[in-house]
């Protein structure tokens, strides 16, 4: 394994995630239930993809592959997102519930790599910092007000969050080369990560009337959704990039 | 069937600190808070801004466009214009 696998490994799997799940985002440009949702998701949208880019310029020298080419060209096995970005957008309180737990991840994951012993990675994570904080006062605030709205926006809200969960989980996958990545102090790991996630979302979601399966000590009950760090993806990633890189590959290597 | 739509708020918006908050539009929103996030989506994404406001629109009293007797000028009030200096067009600063 070459000394710079790891990083690759990581980087690809947050750039991933970005691309794939601003792309399902994307779905509600023109749709969501109210104009101004559907701007702020379009909006939030446009910001994960913009992240996703500032990831693959960072893998560009260490792959070889242009931004362009990793998100449009590379097949789906290739890919390292979680399943849980992957899935169809579902109703909108679907929509709402995985952009807030997302985005709750994205606090801890970034928090971390503002420590990373990686300079590119600091740099990095202090640029998407603020943005994700925008994500997540305004992603929180939606979860909080839908979960204490009316019996059917709660009701929706819990239905979405017990698929949500499980699936959420997928996010703390661990990497191959996690303990490398923790050894060099690059990143602290996906275990440590899912435990600040949880802290910072029990009580909110608490606070929404809503609740999820964990123990009385914040361990997650239930299978979580794996598969996607090692490229065991579901057929909704393939659906995804079949969307996003079609007209990509209408004419490879287009100028425009 | 009950209107469910969520009531709107006038937004004003700023430039740089110092100018003026100019009305930009509204939005729809449930509360306060969510109307200056959602008015960030509409009115600042794009331009450049120091600072929004949000109203209640219900909150803010106006003028009748049927009434023709508010703004009437019905006599010679010429003699008020200031005309023998430039009174330059100038903001706070």
């Amino acid at each position: 394994m070459s000394s710079s696998a790891p990083l690759i490994e990581l980087l690809i799997a947050m750039a991933d995630d970005e691309l794939v799940l601003g792309h399902r985002d994307a779905e509600w440009t023109g749709h969501a239930p109210i104009l101004e949702e559907d701007i702020a998701f379009s909006n939030i949208a446009q910001d994960e993809i913009g992240h996703s880019l500032i990831w693959y310029h960072l893998l560009e020298p260490l792959t070889g592959l242009t931004p362009d080419q990793a998100a449009f060209v590379r097949p789906a096995k290739d890919f390292r997102c979680c399943r849980f970005v992957a899935y169809p957008k579902g109703d909108f309180a679907y929509t709402v519930v995985r952009q807030y737990l997302f985005d709750e991840a994205e606090q801890v994951r970034l928090t971390a790599l503002a420590e990373s012993t990686n300079e590119q990675l600091r740099q990095a994570a202090a640029k998407l910092l603020p943005e994700e904080t925008y994500h997540l006062l305004h992603t929180k605030g939606l979860v909080e007000r839908l979960g204490r709205g009316t019996d059917e926006s709660r009701g929706r809200m819990q239905a979405a969050l017990d698929i949500a969960f499980p699936q959420a989980l997928g996010m703390f996958e661990s990497l191959s080369s996690e303990d490398q990545l923790i050894r060099l102090g690059i990143f602290p790991g996906h275990r440590a990560l899912q435990r600040q996630w949880i802290e910072r979302i029990l009580p909110v979601l608490s606070g929404a009337s809503l609740s999820v399966g964990v123990d009385g000590s914040g361990r997650p009950l239930g299978q979580p959704d794996l598969g996607g760090r090692i490229g065991a993806h579901t057929p909704y990633l393939l659906e995804a990039l079949s969307d996003l890189q079609r007209v990509y590959n209408s004419e490879p290597g287009a100028i425009w | 069937m009950t209107d469910t739509q969520w009531s709107t708020w006038e937004v004003f918006h700023q430039t740089k600190r110092g100018d003026p908050h100019e009305h930009v539009g509204s939005v729809h929103a449930p509360d306060p808070q969510m109307a200056l996030q959602l008015a960030r989506d509409q009115f600042a994404r794009r331009l450049k801004c120091s600072s929004l406001w949000v109203v209640r629109t219900s909150d803010i009293v106006m003028t009748d466009y049927q009434d023709p007797t508010f703004f009437a000028q019905t006599t010679d009030k010429s003699y008020r214009d200031p005309k023998a200096f430039d009174a330059p067009e100038k903001r706070h600063p």
